[in-house]
């Protein structure tokens, strides 16, 4: 492969020596040749080739130079990318093929170069966070890189805005945009790796690093959006609708939408975890384990919530991950519709135990551990049904609720029949008082949960009812975020 | 300090190396890159894997508590729930959440809950009672059914294999 690769490079420089001897033999003089090369087609490939060379040779060069080796993820990353963005160059060729010269390709490449450079840095910085060493050397070279790259965009993006300015609009409003584009990729690079550098500077981990990142994400998101529409636009008023844009658009707009459904999701997540969940005292944390199941990590720091500490730091999904689920997505599933089956009634006790004495009764009661174990086991296994129960009314009532509103709009339609004057008022009377009804049992129900979250407040544990509180909004939440997926 | 993923990482495998689980040793290639592992996991006694010792790999997502990492074993392996390249086929090494064949609840599936011992733990207890139910070796898996004996004998030669030990000349 690499004897393959030399033999090329090689062989193009000797066709080049050939190609430019043979000009200048003719025509002995500097001018004359170089016309002479460029006017023939069979010189102008040769010199092609041996511009390709250069251009890979150069990047071969900056690789060595900025990353050292790469590693197999991210050389698979840039090959895939590659081959995209040289499709969308040749579409690009197509849309501005009159203006077809060797500078037109030659900036193309250059792009190509810039953007596959972009690509890796951004490699790297995420790199940064699942590399246990982080030399020296890498952090001279992440910075050397992004400024490059941030002052190459920046030279590009003012060229093209006065050679638009003063010559109109041409390709050089592609690059234009191409080079915004890219710079809000190297900015938003830089801010990653200022965070993750920080990151790295102290010993405790950084809970808000994961809030900036997702809000950076956002942010980004939001401005290649408007960058995208604003090319667009123009695009489509001055030259034809840019075929090459749709993929990168289409990419930059679903990715801008997950950030946002990510920055929603979490914030309520958030909100949840702090309205429903009391926080662990140092007790409860003494009694159990004391390790954060999921980050395996001592959870005495900082003084959090064993069931939160999850949240606190998973609760965001890395960019790019799509498996990630809520904890309460392994809550049971809903138990099969059957709103007619009660579920059989439990044998019940003799009533009022009246014809058992005292000393039969702490007979029968037992006060060994397994009694009280099995006691608890029992006022469990109670409160499962009950919530079975609440359950079943709830689809009992999901399955009649259609019925209802599907006589309620027969016995809208007779109405009109029967009165015509008094219609519409009825109509819309019924509708209304529905309506008013629903939100008056909602406020009810929040009064209700309000006041037994400020009773648990000032005393926990006191009220059995707040469990099935929390139960009740746990579900409402979970099926929240159902109906957001779906 | 680090991300999340490397922490975890590094944890588990402090955790492992302390208090190893009998039977298996699992660990970074190299502690610079620690999402890539190999382990070695003997075979569990009594069963026809017993006394061998079987090389694997795992390689672990950048999100790794959130996804499951994979498990491919790199010796020659005949088994219903391992595939001929030596993917291991098990549910834990499942994305989360529902399956939408139906056949393996979420809870049999993998979840940030679950850690690389208990990946190795139900790779070491397929090996002793293997699930021809789902068979990812098909071969493997009907020959298990089907032909104990010469299952066994195949199984047998493996083990000697990973030991480089020549199979019995019978």
């Amino acid at each position: 492969m690499k004897m393959r690769a030399a033999f090329i490079a090689l062989a193009s420089l000797g066709l080049t020596a050939i190609v430019i001897g043979n000009a200048y033999y003719q025509k002995s003089q500097f001018y004359p040749s170089v016309v002479y090369i460029t006017k023939s087609n069979p010189s102008m490939a040769v010199i092609y080739v041996q511009a390709f060379v250069i251009v890979i040779l150069l990047g071969k060069l900056m690789r060595k130079l900025f990353f050292g080796q790469l590693r197999a993820v991210e050389f698979e990353h840039l090959m895939e990318r590659s081959w995209y963005a040289v499709t969308e160059t040749c579409l690009a060729f197509t849309v501005f093929r009159d203006d077809f010269s060797p500078k037109f390709v030659a900036l193309f490449t250059l792009l190509l170069f810039l953007k596959s450079f972009h690509w890796l840095a951004e490699d790297r910085v995420d790199y940064m966070e699942r590399s246990p060493v982080i030399t020296f050397l890498f952090h001279a070279r992440v910075v050397a890189l992004l400024l490059v790259l941030i002052a190459a965009d920046m030279t590009f993006i003012t060229h093209s805005y006065y050679s638009t300015i003063t010559k109109g609009p041409s390709v050089q409003l592609v690059f234009g945009f191409e080079y915004a584009i890219l710079l809000t990729i190297a900015l938003s690079t830089s801010l990653k790796y200022i965070l993750h550098t920080s990151d790295m500077q102290n010993e405790n981990t950084w809970e808000n690093k994961a809030v900036f990142l997702l809000y950076l994400e956002l942010i980004m998101g939001f401005i290649k959006v408007v960058l995208y529409t604003v090319f667009v636009m123009i695009m489509v008023k001055i030259h034809t609708f840019p075929l090459f844009a749709i993929r990168p658009m289409y990419l930059t707009a679903r990715s801008f939408k997950r950030a946002l459904h990510d920055v929603v999701m979490s914030r309520r997540a958030i909100r949840n975890m702090n309205t429903l969940y009391p926080d662990a005292t140092p007790e409860d944390l003494a009694q159990t384990d004391n390790t954060c199941i999921i980050c395996r990590e001592d959870m005495s720091s900082g003084g959090n919530y064993p069931s939160s500490e999850a949240w606190m730091r998973f609760r965001f999904p890395q960019p790019g991950s799509t498996g990630f689920q809520l904890p309460f997505a392994g809550l049971p599933p809903f138990p099969p519709p059957f709103p007619f089956m009660a579920p059989p009634p439990p044998p019940l006790p003799p009533e009022g135990f009246q014809g058992l004495g005292d000393e039969e009764l702490r007979a029968m009661e037992g006060l060994e551990r397994e009694n009280v174990e099995a006691r608890i086991r029992c006022l469990r296994n109670i409160s499962t049904l009950l919530d079975a129960a609440v359950l079943q009314m709830q689809q009992y009532h999901s399955i009649v609720a259609p019925t209802m509103t599907g006589l309620r709009s027969v016995l809208s339609a007779l109405v009109p029949v029967i009165d015509t004057s008094a219609s519409k008022k009825k109509g819309s009377y019924f509708r209304e008082k529905s309506e008013e009804e629903k939100r008056r049992e909602k406020e009810l129900e929040e009064a209700e949960e309000r006041e037994l979250m400020e009773a648990f407040m000032q005393a926990p544990n006191a009220d059995p009812r707040l469990e099935e509180i929390r139960r009740r909004r746990l579900r409402r939440f979970h099926l929240g975020r159902q109906d957001q997926e779906d | 300090m680090a991300g999340q993923a490397l922490r975890r990482l590094m944890a588990e495998y402090k955790q492992l190396t302390l208090n190893p689980p009998e039977g298996i040793v699992a660990g970074p290639v190299n502690e610079e890159n620690f999402f890539e592992w190999e382990a070695l996991i003997t075979g569990p006694e009594g069963t026809c894997y017993e006394n061998g010792v079987f090389p694997a790999k795992l390689s672990f997502p950048s999100d790794y508590p959130l996804s499951p990492p994979k498990m491919q074993f790199t010796c020659e392996m005949f088994h219903p729930n391992v595939y001929p390249d030596g993917r291991v086929c098990i549910s834990i090494l499942h994305a989360p959440g529902d399956d939408p064949m139906g056949y393996e609840s979420s809870s049999e599936r993998w979840s940030p809950v679950q850690s690389v011992e208990k990946i190795l733990l139900s790779v070491v207890s397929i090996l002793a009672e293997p699930n021809a139910e789902s068979g990812a070796n098909v071969d493997a898996a009907k020959m298990w059914r089907d032909d104990p004996e010469q299952f066994k004998k195949i199984a047998h030669h493996l083990v000697r294999k990973t030991l480089n030990l020549p199979s019995p000349s019978d």
